[in-house]
């Protein structure tokens, strides 16, 4: 059945041969189809949306968890199960990275799994927890990135491996946690290791043979970032000036200059463009990327790139952090929406950011058009200068001015930034972006470090604590849920959590927003009001994301528990009251008081009538 | 740092668990030819012995676990205990040792534990569930050579002399001129 349908929609994609941008026709297709969540995000713009309602504000008081498959896994659960509409979840784990295929028809029994060999010796060598962020599928294969560096192709149908490419190397520190996006012929992946001193790439592979096609770098010459001065774009002009990869770096400092590219992928069908953001710069202690003692900009760290998928090359940038001091890693999702502002239709591009910013770009060019402050406690820069597109600092939260060796304290947001991973999701209905949030600021140290391959290459010891509270706010609350209007530059409405909240957020039609927690709930709020309408208490901390999707007739909810990731590293023992003194630790709550390591799988919907 | 080569048989015995170590050097390697069954002899026991055989290989007088504290400042080896955590053990277990939600608490364990046992699992590694893996440190001459400063700082931890955070060193002066081995604060 499956293939027929690809064979036909494959007959289309000829007869569509007019359209210049073809996307991976199997994949759009699937995407297209609302009872399906075919990737990660559910579309390509990565919207995280479903136009589904059979769920909604009127029923969900009766929905029920249907079955739970447990992984067998321990540790992070990070990415979401995939609905392709042949009947099966297809599900992914942490290290070792095992992948199920689950019978949706028969609660969960298990069609087929794969388990790959890897060297465990990857496992120190992961920065943060052994998670992945989950499969990607077209044309009848999954694909999957180990922990390893080795990016896979499954056969759907059998499990059976089909081809396997090595994308790096552990024992310098380059390890593989993001999910693959599949673009045309294309399987498109990112590096992890930033806190290793690796080299950032973003590498394509042909997903019938698994040989590479491209690879654009995150910092050196303009070469291999595949990027041109003349024509490639930056605040709207062309960048200019050559090969500032190598000229915005000390000495040969780019050559462990991170910008490692380990969070989500989107891609405009239209323009024909990929967009992602890369990581830290190298090590954590800014004045070791100095250029005669005075900030450098390391290039290109912490900035979104739009690339042609075809040949990789850039076509705009936007760096959203220069000179990092705080390890504002800039990989957050780049959400492709439609959007009026002034009066005008706008290609947009939002992102709910690690720095705490809520930036709005536009997508065909990089021209910046909105930065505002969704986390209120934001101090490390007052604002954004419009015209030059860069971060006005404050000095007093300035690492690098206050100095190699002093504690620098009480900035905000921590260095898991106010967003981390976890993905947001956007109702074109409301126009808003719905997203879990951290509430957490940090004391932070930087101090002199030396590079040693595959050694930790981090420079920098931190604390941290829970965000001040303002008027209204939940006592000791280290998360919210948040609506946020991109345009406006507003937070509509946010719903305090106990702890911060590293799930994936959903939208739906009907009505509804999901999110789970570190406690392990799944949340079903009002989309209007944030006014929480149902819970679910799942066995383990929710890490992983909230995917939802039909089959024969009925919605499904399903998330992955199984708490770990930074979070479960910062924050099992409580975080420091800063004011108290020695011995305080867990004076806020530890998440160890409420969860337990654990990798399930949960199925939900409505009773039958 | 001071260079130190590690000679491939005892990067092996380490593999098996059995690498002893005392004051950041390795004086002595003790190898068993059954060491499944040596593993099993009652902990006290067993670290007892091999505490007496640190100690006697020991290059200098102190032993593994002690650390001077004044004024909240600690002495070079147990910073360097910190930083050497901060950099090899933190992505698991958490900062200032505290444990993760799936690594334990190494304050804890310094308390528990005896340096030997420390030492060995840190050499050794362990197959904790599949998936689930304490690696193995033998080939890692900075950690091998930092084992314990590792564990003096778990102790300080442990004692409550010292809180989270990276501690200020001593200046040289003022641990001259302080008694030996205290615990001052």
């Amino acid at each position: 059945m499956l293939r027929e349908m690809s064979y036909a929609i494959a007959t289309m994609g000829l007869l569509a041969a007019s359209v210049a941008a073809q996307a991976n026709q199997n994949q759009l297709e699937l995407q297209q189809n609302p009872e399906l969540w075919a990737t990660q995000l559910g579309n390509y713009q990565g919207n995280r949306y479903s136009q589904l309602d059979q769920i909604n504000r009127d029923n969900i008081s009766d929905l029920r968890a249907q079955w739970q498959f447990s992984t067998g896994v321990l540790r992070g659960h990070e990415g979401g199960p995939l609905y392709v509409g042949d009947g099966r979840l297809y599900i992914h784990t942490p290290f070792p990275n095992k992948v199920f295929a689950l019978d949706l028809e028969d609660e969960g029994r298990i069609v087929w799994s794969y388990e790959p060999d890897q060297d465990s010796r990857v496992i120190p060598v992961m920065c943060c927890d052994t998670v992945n962020r989950g499969l990607a599928y077209a044309d009848g294969k999954l694909f999957l990135n180990q922990a390893d560096n080795t990016v896979i192709a499954l056969d759907a149908e059998s499990g059976e491996l089909l081809w396997e490419a090595n994308n790096g190397d552990h024992t310098k520190g380059e390890t593989m946690t993001m999910s693959p996006l599949v673009v045309h012929d294309k399987v498109l992946v990112g590096v992890s290791g930033g806190e290793f001193g690796v080299r950032g790439h973003l590498t394509a592979y042909n997903i019938e043979t698994g040989e590479m096609e491209w690879r654009g770098y995150s910092n050196g010459p303009d070469d291999d970032v595949l990027l041109d001065p003349e024509t490639t774009m930056m605040m709207g002009e062309p960048i200019g000036e050559a090969d500032l990869g190598v000229s915005t770096w000390p000495e040969g400092e780019w050559e462990r200059g991170g910008g490692a590219p380990w969070g989500w992928i989107t891609y405009d069908p239209e323009l024909d463009l990929v967009y992602y953001g890369t990581g830290n710069p190298g090590t954590w202690n800014p004045d070791q990327r100095t250029i005669d003692g005075e900030p450098a900009d390391n290039k290109w760290s912490i900035t979104v790139f739009a690339r042609d998928p075809n040949t990789g090359q850039t076509k705009w940038v936007y760096q959203k952090v220069p000179f990092d001091e705080w390890d504002y890693d800039g990989v957050n999702e780049n959400q492709l929406i439609d959007v009026e502002i002034d009066g005008e239709q706008r290609k947009g591009l939002a992102i709910i950011d690690r720095t705490g910013f809520g930036f709005l770009l536009d997508r065909e060019t990089g021209e910046l058009l909105v930065a505002e402050k969704f986390a209120p406690e934001t101090n490390w820069a007052s604002h954004y200068d419009m015209e030059t597109g860069r971060p006005v600092v404050n000095e007093e939260f300035s690492t690098f001015r206050q100095g190699v060796n002093v504690n620098t304290t009480d900035i905000c947001p921590t260095a898991m930034g106010a967003k981390n991973m976890q993905p947001s999701a956007y109702s074109p209905e409301t126009g808003l972006l719905y997203a879990g949030i951290n509430r957490i600021c940090m004391n932070y140290e930087p101090f002199e470090t030396e590079y040693v391959a595959g050694q930790p290459y981090v420079g920098a010891t931190l604390t941290m604590m829970p965000a001040p509270t303002q008027d209204g706010d939940m006592e000791g609350r280290m998360g919210s849920f948040i609506a946020w209007d991109p345009v406006a530059g507003e937070v509509v409405w946010k719903k305090d959590e106990r702890f911060a909240v590293w799930s994936g957020a959903l939208a739906t039609a009907g009505g509804l927003a999901f999110y789970g927690t570190l406690e392990g709930y799944v949340k079903a709020v009002d989309i209007e009001t944030g006014e929480e309408l149902w819970r679910f208490k799942t066995p383990s901390g929710i890490i992983g994301n909230v995917n939802t999707f039909q089959h024969q007739g009925k919605q499904y909810i399903a998330v992955l528990s199984g708490v770990g990731g930074w979070a479960g590293i910062g924050l099992a023992a409580g975080l420091e009251d800063p004011e108290a003194g020695l011995g305080a630790v867990g004076v806020f709550s530890a998440l160890d008081d409420y969860t337990e390591l654990g990798g399930i799988l949960t199925v939900f919907s409505l009773p039958d009538a | 740092m001071t260079e130190i080569q590690i000679p491939r048989w005892l990067v092996a015995a380490g593999a098996t668990g059995m690498l002893l170590l005392a004051t950041g050097m390795m004086t002595q390697v003790q190898a068993s030819a059954e060491p499944e069954k040596q593993e099993q002899v009652e902990e006290g026991e067993q670290a007892s012995q091999q505490q007496e055989d640190v100690k006697e290989a020991a290059a200098t007088e102190s032993t593994p676990g002690d650390y001077t504290i004044i004024d909240g400042k600690v002495d070079q080896g147990t910073y360097d205990g910190y930083i050497a955590f901060t950099r090899n053990c933190m992505a698991c277990h958490g900062p200032d040792g505290v444990g993760s939600t799936f690594a334990p608490s190494l304050v804890k364990a310094a308390e528990r534990r005896s340096f030997a046992e420390f030492a060995r699992t840190i050499a050794g590694g362990r197959d904790i569930q599949p998936g689930r893996v304490m690696p193995s440190f033998a080939d890692d001459q900075y950690v091998l050579s930092n084992i314990e400063n590792i564990y003096s700082y778990m102790k300080a931890r442990a004692a409550g002399d010292l809180g989270r955070g990276r501690p200020k060193v001593i200046e040289e002066e003022e641990e001259e001129e302080a008694s030996e081995g205290s615990d001052e604060d």
